[in-house]
Formats: structure tokens, sequence, C-alpha cells
């Protein structure tokens, strides 16, 4: 047995070793981060959760509790919210840091792109996770071209320990020359486990002191050209520094012998580490770490390119070092086809550009790895990926199905969250971002509409997602009298990231009590005339609801039709289950023709091929009673029915 | 003493907690942790692993052929991370019996002088009324055989720090009915490889 679905840091040690001075604690990346973010004695801290960021504020929540601390930690409703909120505290002097996923700062860099030139004054950071593979996200996007399109410096950690070392240097950089300072750890660094040294935390007595400067802070475009200026004579010093800096930038190996170089950065640094360590390579190739790829420090990067006949770049996501090389003649890497253009860059795909490019310059003659023959063997047992599905008596998984259900020829326009594993059940056509669901509906419909077709279109959308981007993609959808059927699966949580509180359950990241804002009156405050609400676990109403529900979007004097469909996960709640178990078990009426496997899908439900008819793994069963409805046999009763029936 | 552990099951099953137990061994071992965990989507029932590097690492991934360890909650998924282990290394599955297991992956797996050892420790945690802590039971069953160089006090003292109280009665147990297990098979190895 485990813990919850968020998992992290300090436990019941923290009792017994009060703020340990040189202690060492096994943590998460994300949790070091937070760690850092406390140790450099940060005020205020906001976030929006998104894979593989979402541990971090819950880990400083920890943290503060834990250490008595008078930290302001929020889950804001997006990631600009974020952003901004965090500015503030920054103006007033405050030490601020935002952190979010890469995709994330799409959202907040109408911010970051501003404040660049404005500036701050108490430390800010960014913390923006990527994600190469991608293993979470909708593209593999790299931050730190973000941190250069914005002209504001960049970290870029290898580990857990150096990711919490950094965000103190961050704080201290950002209030030095006054800028947004970013840090971009990779998923394999935020979900990295190390034995990390902690250290005392800097205590910062600041009072909140906004100095009015409205030139500076309400800069008019003419005042803008001074700050860009500006800018560029802080970016020049702060690469000064970089240049001479020795703590993020250095080289492992001084061989003379060596002919190839290699430049890295992040977990590709530690990556390659120990593989030149197990093939014995050292004294072969020379290694330079860069870990503030902007400003790059060009005068190391030409000076040790300068010492070798070669120099190879391996870094991810993108080629951010790579390209602002100014003499790339030695140089090779993506630019060059010696590295992928997408993908994460495996152990074994280090090993494999290795080797290549060691035969290529006739250093060595290193094996590729291939395929093994067990990899093949294993390949012919053709096993059936697992891919990740709603859980068993999740209420996404009901909705979804009254959804097919009653409207089977509609467009799906879905988000992102659990619910865009809805997939599994054909009821999800596209996800494209946060807050899409409703904007593509729209545009589908206006782009039907003209041609006078009127087809049924659902969008889908979690409650977490809705008060992230909801709100204006749906008044602008009625305002221009687009007609759709809006589903918000409200689980009461944001539960794909980790269980984190939304603004309808009306508490904040600390667990403090806030307002709650209803989701029906923000619903109506779009302008939507037309709102129900309903338990999607009640299959054969919700269908019901659904066909009114088409009705209206499509009458003359309708409009959109908005579907509140309430339940709680039931991972966040299990109580909720429990209280009202319905027991089903399947009769002899399943004829095994497994229509509740493909489209249901529950995971509690599968075949017994022997018998040829459906079972109930009581393992994973919830007793959530849906699949009655779900089964066109009547197959699945509930059991009590039959108890019954003899009486 | 370097030690690289892979956990590798499904979403629900504990891999993370089974990670944190492993890594807090590590600690009280006296040496360095490094690791990664999968966390996000696949959470929701998909593939889940954790590799753990004990000793001195900087990557935290576990090559392909390098694991000495491999500890498989689910036997699909065995298949999918038996590529991590090393020769001469051990796996210990979440299985009734080998006899279950592909045959010619087995007579590979033999040629590289890997263990496998399975043990249906879902059946063992189900009769105890706890099936969600058929990760400790595999765990306890593992250094029951006397084949990891894990001591059960050591384990029984991390299972302590890292159990939340309302678990920590059920997960004990858990331990010492995988360890008694373990064992027991020792003694009489009946099949293995
Ligand atoms: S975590 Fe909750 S919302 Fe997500 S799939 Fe499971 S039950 Fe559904
Ligand atoms: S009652 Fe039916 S739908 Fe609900 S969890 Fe059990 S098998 Fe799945």
């Amino acid at each position: 047995m485990g813990p919850g679905p968020i998992f992290f840091g300090p436990d019941k040690r923290t009792k017994m070793k009060k703020t340990g001075q040189e202690e060492i604690r096994v943590l998460l990346g994300n949790v070091a981060i937070a760690r850092g973010i406390v140790e450099a004695g940060c005020h205020v801290v906001t976030s929006y959760p998104g894979t593989p960021s979402s541990e971090i504020v819950p880990a400083v929540v920890e943290f503060k509790k834990e250490l008595g601390l008078n930290t302001y930690i929020e889950w804001s409703a997006n990631e600009k919210v974020a952003y901004d909120n965090a500015l503030a505290a920054s103006l007033t002097g405050k030490r601020a840091a935002v952190a979010m996923k890469q995709v994330g700062l799409n959202v907040a860099s109408d911010s970051l792109m501003s404040s660049a030139y404005t500036g701050v004054i108490g430390g800010l950071v960014i913390i923006s996770c990527d994600d190469p593979g991608p293993h979470s996200s909708q593209t593999e996007q790299d931050s730190r071209f973000f941190a250069m399109f914005a002209k504001v410096p960049a970290f870029d950690p290898s580990t857990p320990q150096e990711a919490k070392e950094m965000i103190k240097e961050a704080f201290e950089l950002s209030e030095m020359f006054q800028i947004p300072v970013v840090l971009r750890p990779t998923i394999r660094v935020s979900h990295a486990k190390q034995s990390v040294k902690l250290a005392p935390l800097k205590v910062l007595d600041r009072e909140a002191n906004f100095e009015k400067n409205p030139e500076r802070w309400a800069a008019t475009p003419k005042y803008r050209l001074v700050l860009h200026k500006k800018l560029n004579e802080t970016l020049q010093k702060i690469s000064e520094r970089f240049e001479k800096d020795t703590k993020w930038n250095y080289e492992v190996g001084k061989s003379i012998s060596a002919s190839l170089g290699i430049i890295t950065c992040s977990v590709s640094f530690a990556n390659l580490m120990d593989i030149l360590d197990e093939l014995n390579l050292k004294s072969e190739i020379n290694v330079l770490k860069i870990g503030t790829p902007y400003p790059l420090p060009q005068k190391r990067i030409a000076d040790f390119i300068d010492r070798h006949k070669k120099v190879l770049i391996i870094e991810e996501t993108d080629s951010v070092i790579e390209s602002q090389i100014i003499d790339k003649s030695k140089v090779l890497g993506r630019l060059t086809g010696h590295i992928p253009l997408a993908g994460e860059l495996s152990p074994d795909g280090i090993h494999n550009i290795l080797a290549e490019v060691l035969r290529e310059l006739g250093i060595a003659n290193l094996e590729k790895i291939t395929d093994s023959k067990l990899d093949k063997l294993i390949e012919k047992l053709n096993l059936q990926v697992r891919k990740p599905t709603l859980c068993a008596g999740c209420p996404e998984r009901a909705a979804f199905f009254a959804i097919k259900k009653a409207l089977p020829k509609a467009i799906y326009a879905s988000d992102i969250g659990c619910y865009t594993l809805g997939l599994n059940l054909k009821a999800v056509d596209t996800v494209l971002d946060m807050g899409a669901g409703i904007t593509l509906a729209s545009g589908f419909y206006q782009a039907y509409h003209q041609d006078k077709k009127d087809i049924p279109i659902v969008a889908t959308m979690g409650d977490s997602t809705f008060y992230h981007s909801g709100t204006a993609s749906l008044l602008n959808a009625v305002y221009n009298n687009a007609r759709f059927i809006l589903v918000i699966l409200d689980n009461e949580i944001t539960a794909m990231t980790g269980m984190q509180p939304t603004p309808g359950l009306g508490i904040t990241a600390d667990g403090s009590k806030g307002k709650i804002i209803p989701l029906k009156e923000l619903i109506k405050g779009c302008g939507v005339k037309w709102i129900k609400t309903i338990d999607p676990y009640e299959v054969k109403n919700l269908v019901k609801l659904l066909k009114e529900a088409k009705e209206y979007s499509q009458r003359k004097d309708g409009g959109i039709a908005a579907i509140i469909a309430r339940h709680p996960c039931i991972i966040r709640f299990p109580e909720v289950c429990e209280e009202n178990p319905v027991k089903v078990e399947i009769t002899d009426d399943c004829n095994g023709c497994n229509y509740c496997l493909d489209f249901f899908e529950c995971p509690a439900l599968y075949p017994d091929e022997e018998r040829n008819i459906v079972e109930i793994d009581r393992n994973f069963c919830v007793d959530c009673g849906v699949c009655i409805d779900a089964c066109p046999k009547g197959a699945i009763i509930p059991m009590e029915k039959k108890n019954k029936a003899p009486l | 003493m370097r030690l690289q552990i892979i956990l590798a099951g499904i979403g629900g099953q504990g891999i993370l907690f089974s990670s944190k137990v492993f890594s807090e061994l590590g600690l009280k071992m006296g040496l360095d942790i490094m690791g990664s965990e999968t966390h996000g989507m696949s959470q929701r029932g998909g593939s889940v692993i954790a590799h753990l590097k004990l000793g001195k690492f900087q990557s935290p991934l576990i090559r392909n052929g390098a694991a000495d360890i491999l500890y498989s909650f689910e036997e699909n998924e065995t298949y999918n991370t038996l590529k991590f282990l090393k020769g001469g290394g051990i796996c210990f599955v979440n299985l009734e019996s080998v006899d279950q297991f592909n045959k010619r992956i087995m007579k590979v797996l033999k040629e590289k002088e890997i263990a496998l050892r399975a043990f249906d420790a879902t059946g063992a945690a189900s009769k105890i009324g706890s099936i969600r802590s058929a990760n400790i039971v595999l765990i306890g069953y593992s250094v029951g055989t006397g084949l990891v160089a894990i001591k059960y006090e050591d384990l029984k003292y991390v299972l302590e720090l890292v159990s939340r109280e309302k678990d920590l009665k059920i997960n004990l147990k858990a331990l010492e009915l995988g360890f008694q297990e373990g064992k027991r098979t020792s003694k009489n190895p009946g099949k293995s490889l």
C-alpha cells in the first residue's frame, strides 16, 4: 500500500530531526526545486499544475508547514495569472517563483516578454519544466528558446541537487540585474530522485514596498525602446559573468590528446558522464558542461572548440546552444544531422550517437546498441501495450458513454485532463491545448453554419480546464451566436496532475479556505441561458438530457446548451463510492459480445475467453454500478436484485 | 557498492512507494541515491517504471543490460522490462508460477544466467485482506530468499519510517508474510531457474 497520488517530500523523520543543517534526504527533482525555493528565502510561489512540474507547489506547502514559514503559495487559475501574481510580488521587493510545464509558458509568454523589458525588483524565477519525449505533453518545445526569445537568462540543471543550487543562484542573479530568470529542468530532472544535501534557509525580512515609477512599470512604446536597449546591456553584463563562472559551466577532462570535445547540458550531461565512465573513453573525449545556455558564454565555447578537432553538441530538446555558436565549422550536432531532431536523448541513444561520431572520426570502434535476441522475442509476443485508461468507476467514463449513446454522429471537441482518455471510448475527436474544447467547437459550428449545415457538436471540458481558459472562449462563442453542447466534466478536482484543488472547491494550495466560484454562475455569466446539472452516473437520464440539449441548441430561439456533469473523482474522493456501493454481477445472459469492453472499457471488466463471457475483477471494481447501463443485453445487474427476486 | 534496481508494474500498484522504500534503504546503507520515476498520465493504469541506482552514479536512468534486480508486479510489464537486467541478474515477478512464463524467453534468460523467481504476491496479499500490499509482499519475499543483499531489519525500519500511519500495520504484516514465504521457498527452491 502506498501514499495517495501526490508523492513527495518530508516524512516522519522531520519530527525526529528539526530543520536539519547538513541533512541529506532523497528528493524528487521537483521537491529539490521546492527546497531551493525555500532555501532562497522566497516569499511568494505561484503555479498552475502540469506534468512534469506539478509536484513543486505541494512540496513548497510541505516545507512551509515543516519549517513554519510565512510563504504565500497559490494554485492560480492559469499560468499567465500565476506569472502576473508572482511578478507583482517581485515589484514590491519580494522574492517570487512561478512554476509551470513548458506549454504553460506559452500561456504566460505575453507577461514574460513584456516583463523582460520592464524588469523586476525582488528576484523572480520562472521554472518551466520541459518534456522531451514527450511523455505527457502536446509538444516537445524547448523552454530555453523562450528565454532566448524573451532575452532573459536561463539555467539548465543536470540533477535535482544542481537544480536546487541553481534556483538560489537564479534569485541572486535576478536581483542583481533586475531581470526575470528562467530555470529549465527537463522531466528527467523533475522526476529524477537523488540523495540531496539540504542547506540552511536564507531569511529575508522584506515588507511589501511598491515604488511608483510609471515610466518603467507602465512604459509607453517610446520608452520601451530605451528599456530594450537597457536589456541588451544587461544581457551583455550577464554574459560576461557567465564567461567567468566555473560553477555551472566547467570542463571535465583536460586530455591534450583528445581530438573530440563534447559540449552538453541538462540530463544529457549526466547520461554522457556515466557512459564515458563505463566505456573508459575519458582520455579520448573532453567534455564542456554548460549550465547557462543563455546568454551563452561564447568565449569559453570558442576556446573549447579551438582546442579540439571536432566538437559534438549534445543537448535536449532543441538546438539552443548549437544555434548560438558563431563559428560552426568544427561543430557536429542537430544541424549536421548527427543528433535526432525529435524525441528524448536516452542513454542508449547517446551511446549510438557517440558510436557513429567516433567511427566517422576514426577515433574508436564502438559497437552500436541494437535489438538483442531478447528484444526480438519479446516483440514477437505482441504484448498489448498498456495504454492509460480512465479509472474503474471514473465519472468521466459514464459521461462519455452517454454522449456516444445520445449523439453518436456528433463532432467531439475535447480538452486536456484525465478525460483526454475519452479517446479510448472514441468520444474525443480533438485535443489541441488548454481551453480549445470550446473554441474548436464554436469554430466548427461557424464553419458548418456558413454552409447552412447544423451538425451536432459536443465540447467536453474538465472543471479545472474551464477555470483555466474556458470563460473567454465561451463568452466569445455566445457573443458570436455559436451553437453546440458543452459538457463540463466536473470531478471537483484537477485529477490528472495529482489532485490539485480548483476554484470550484474553495480550498487554496496550502489547504486553507478560499472563496468558491460556482461553475454554474460562471457559465451563466458567460451568457449561456440553458444550464443543467446532473450526476453522470445516472447514464440514462444523462442520455435524455443530452438529447434535450441538442434540441435546444438547434431550436430557433435556442443557443449553447451547457450540462455540468458533476461527480467527484473516485480516486480523490473514494468515500463517495463507498457510501452507496452498487455491487454488480454478470448473469447468464452475457453472451460474450464484448460490447461493454469495447465501448465502455472499465478496467474492472475482462473477457473470460474460455467461457466466452465477461467477468468482473473485484480487485479493481469500485462498485459504482454504472456498467449496468452499459450492457445492451441487460446481463449486468445489481446483486441485491437477484437476491430479492425469489421473495 | 553499486546496485541498480528496476521496479515495474502498472499505475496503482505502488511502484512509487516501493521506490521510496528502496531509496530510503540505500540512504540507511550510507549510499548515494539516483533514480527516476514515472509521474503523470501513465499513473492512470498505464506502465509505471522506477529506476533506482544506489552508489555513485550521475545518470538517473538504468541502461539496458545493467540492472542487478528487477521487481515486476505484473506479468506483461516483466517482458517489457527484462531487457534492463544484466547477465547474472535476478527477476522477482508477481506470478503464480514460473511455468506460466514464456518458455522461449526463459531459455534466453537461462543463457544469460538470469534467475527468475515467481511468487503470487497478489494472492498472498489478498489473504491478509490488502491486495494493494502486493508490492511489499514481493519485496519481503525477495529478502526472504536470501538472494538480495538486504536485511529484513533494515527493511522493517524503512517501512516504519515511510508508511502512512494507517498503512503501517498492514505493510509490516505484508513484509513478514512475504519474507516467510521467501525463506520457505529458498529452503525448498522447487522450480526456479
Ligand atoms: S483520477 Fe479521477 S478523474 Fe482521473 S480517471 Fe481516475 S477517477 Fe477519473
Ligand atoms: S461496477 Fe461496473 S463500471 Fe463500476 S467499477 Fe465495477 S465493473 Fe466497473
